[in-house]
């Protein structure tokens, strides 16, 4: 009998250790090599971060089982026609239990055929275009804001400053930039702004002498547009090497990289849309403060995180919640917990939308509008200028 | 006379190797897997008429795989045709097109013409960028809805996949056929002296034209298809230069001017690439291995895996065409 019992127990023992042991796998695409190199690895960054965070705690719990966090992760040399050969490779042969987006938009549409036919759970991160939403999928979940707001929000901090001010848009013939640009001009129109330049120029372009001398032409006094880094940084440059007299530079992407402090002098005022800032000031109701995630991703990463870095992450503070509450790893449950989320964490508000017609939708978490300010040393540093409840300076206006 | 031909046979036993291997067992990782392959064929194989069979180096010959897919998509999304119909109205009209673009630039020749191809490539890259009716830079997206007349989406990329293997093997089929046709020799005749070919009475502006439209038919085709599986285009992806010049790449590992080297070279680098890719010991370098392979096959087999094996067992000309 006290034998009996005693192997009750060490089994039990096994059980209970077997259910420690419990893993759930994340799999995602990071474009290693590519295009998109440098914005997929720190958005994998911030992924990499949350599961050290999480297993260093013991691993996600819920239903009183503890989950450890791996990863099924591939490189997708920032091509589309790799994405759906290995979505379809990690929750077939990996066994991925939910799935995270490769970064940009156009690789997301094109996993989200794959996750979506398999119905699996798939956090979008580095992809704001919302057609994708918009197609009838039911297991994503966008964590960023979409495109249509990274420059309706400057004009929202123009309006207030300037109403009277003339736009002129000059941004990159890209998808993305293209999806930001064409509402945000309507919106202009329709706050009662006088549009009165619209350029877009090729990607790769390095000469903006001649979209500048028409800049100068059309008497604009505030340019909004961009689109990636190298053109951003370029058109910046040379905006400030033409003296063009304009009061409000807002550009898409690139001023968000620290790089940009490098332009000098050309990069003062330059305001640049973003999804999340290390001065943010969201009270965390779950997870860590934005300054708490600031000192871990410098202390392992050496460099402070980009809002890639911090979407990142929050995909998986929310993926984790929802499980939470959900009380398991069941795909209908965790989507049900998704579907009703509503939680702010450092890095913003998350809510997803529940209508049929653009379900997944990110309608919580709102842009922040940051901008390069000089500090009282002369130093060049980023400060959130809007919205105004959580800003940290206020916006210089005219730069010069 | 092809039924004689031992290659038209191999062609048949691949197709359905190919289309068997997934469907049995339900393995749909294996038909992902193979689905790149057999597109890297059809890529290769059509890029083979015009270097190969030629001479004439094509350095944008993506534009015609990336053109069908515009195509199709626009057919299907905003039309709402059904795949089939789509893909092949797209082939129709990218090799009509193809026919005009060619009757101009292939009076060019040499390096003229290689950098000739490159201008197609960017010029309809700007076109369709700025082209408001397939959405401009954005693209167009596929709704989910479109693939329930298919049955859903797994049934729709099922249905996908054998016609993506039809159309390489029809791919293959062509090559075949040209390699000992009249016109094939005709062909054969421009790539080894063009000034001989014409005194002989070749017409060989006509006969360029034809070939540069003949090779954009089923890529488009394919382009049509794939885009419909992948679920969106944009410019940015249906113009990708980089894969025009690993379709050179490939035809040179395998040996161009053969039918079978142009498939044998799509089939091994697509699969090393994946294979490298995903290997857990590999993965990190899996660029730098695939180029120091790579030189080394073009090293030390100049005429290609087909050109060696030429020269190890002459015989295998008449099989291995």
């Amino acid at each position: 009998m006290k034998r009996t019992s005693l192997i009750a127990f060490l089994l039990s023992l096994f059980f209970v250790a077997g259910g420690f042991a419990q893993t759930i796998t994340l799999g995602f695409t990071v474009s290693r090599t590519g295009s998109l190199n440098v914005d997929s690895l720190e958005q994998y960054r911030g992924f990499e971060l949350w599961r050290d965070t999480v297993n260093a705690a013991g691993g996600i719990k819920a239903g009183g089982k503890s989950y450890k966090v791996q990863f099924a992760s591939y490189d997708d040399e920032s091509n589309s026609k790799r994405v759906q050969q290995l979505y379809t490779r990690m929750i077939l042969e990996d066994k991925a239990d939910f799935l995270f987006s490769p970064y940009s938009s156009s690789l997301t549409a094109t996993a989200s055929i794959v996750t979506e036919q398999y119905e699996k759970i798939m956090l979008t991160t580095g992809a704001a275009e919302e057609k994708t939403y918009k197609l009838g999928n039911q297991h994503l979940y966008q964590m960023f804001a979409p495109a249509t707001q990274y420059l309706t929000v400057a004009l929202d901090a123009l309006k207030a400053k300037d109403p009277k001010a003339t736009v002129a848009f000059v941004y990159e013939d890209a998808s993305f930039s293209v999806a930001v640009v064409t509402p945000a001009k309507a919106y202009a129109q329709q706050l009662g702004f006088n549009v009165v330049f619209t350029e877009a120029y090729a990607p790769n372009t390095t000469d903006f002498s001649a979209i500048i001398d028409k800049v100068i032409a059309s008497k604009a006094t505030v340019l909004l547009g961009g689109g990636h880094y190298a053109d951003g940084s370029t058109l910046a440059r040379q905006l400030y090497g033409h003296k063009v007299p304009l009061k409000m530079i807002s550009l898409l992407v690139a001023p968000d990289s620290p790089q940009w402090a490098e332009l000098g002098d050309a990069a003062v005022g330059v305001i640049v849309p973003s999804q999340w800032e290390p001065q943010s000031t969201f009270k965390a109701q779950y997870g860590p403060s934005g300054a708490d995630f600031g000192k871990a991703y410098t202390a392992k990463y050496n460099a402070p995180p980009s809002y890639e870095s911090a979407g990142g992450y929050a995909s998986g503070l929310v993926l984790q919640h929802a499980i939470e509450q959900a009380g398991g790893i069941d795909t209908d449950k965790v989507a049900g917990a998704l579907n009703s989320t509503d939680i702010t964490t450092f890095y913003g508000r998350t809510k997803f939308s529940t209508v049929a017609s653009e379900h997944g939708l990110q309608v919580g978490h709102a842009i922040v509008l940051a901008q390069w300010q000089k500090d009282k040393a002369g130093k060049l540093v980023k400060q959130v200028i809007w919205p105004l409840a959580g800003k940290s300076a206020d916006l210089v206006y005219p730069i010069h | 006379m092809m039924l004689r031909r031992p290659l038209f046979w191999l062609i048949l036993l691949l197709a359905a190797v190919f289309a068997w291997l997934p469907k049995h067992g339900n393995n749909v990782a294996l038909r992902e897997d193979l689905i790149l392959v057999a597109v890297a064929i059809i890529l290769t194989s059509n890029l083979n008429l015009m270097i190969g069979y030629t001479g004439y180096v094509n350095f944008g010959h993506i534009v015609f795989y990336g053109l069908g897919g515009y195509v199709g998509l626009y057919l299907m999304t905003v039309r709402s045709w059904h795949l089939i119909p789509a893909a092949l109205t797209a082939g129709v009209a990218v090799s009509v097109l193809a026919l005009l673009f060619g009757l101009g630039i292939l009076r060019l020749r040499g390096a003229y013409f290689a950098l000739a191809t490159i201008g197609v490539l960017e010029a309809v890259q700007a076109f369709v960028s700025n082209f408001e009716s397939w959405g401009r830079s954005t693209g167009m997206y596929v709704s989910f809805e479109s693939y329930v007349p298919m049955g859903g989406p797994k049934h729709a990329l099922w249905l996908t996949y054998f016609l993506i293997i039809g159309v390489m093997a029809l791919s293959l089929m062509l090559s075949l056929g040209i390699r000992r046709s009249k016109f094939g020799l005709g062909l054969f005749a421009i790539r080894e002296d063009e000034d001989a070919a014409i005194v002989l009475g070749v017409n060989a502006t006509l006969y360029k034209a034809i070939i540069y439209s003949v090779s954009a038919f089923l890529p488009a085709v394919a382009g049509a298809l794939m885009f419909f599986k992948n679920g969106m285009i944009d410019p940015s992806i249906a113009f990708e230069y980089m894969l025009s010049l690993e379709g050179i790449v490939m035809l040179m590992l395998g040996g161009q001017g053969t039918v079978a080297g142009s498939a044998l070279g799509a089939g091994l680098y697509e699969r090393l690439r994946s294979y490298l890719l995903t290997s857990p010991r590999l993965s990190a370098f899996h660029l730098v291995i695939a180029g120091a392979l790579l030189l080394l096959v073009i090293r030390l087999a100049p005429g290609g895996l087909i050109g060696w094996l030429y020269r190890l067992v002459p015989r295998s000309r008449e099989v291995i065409e």
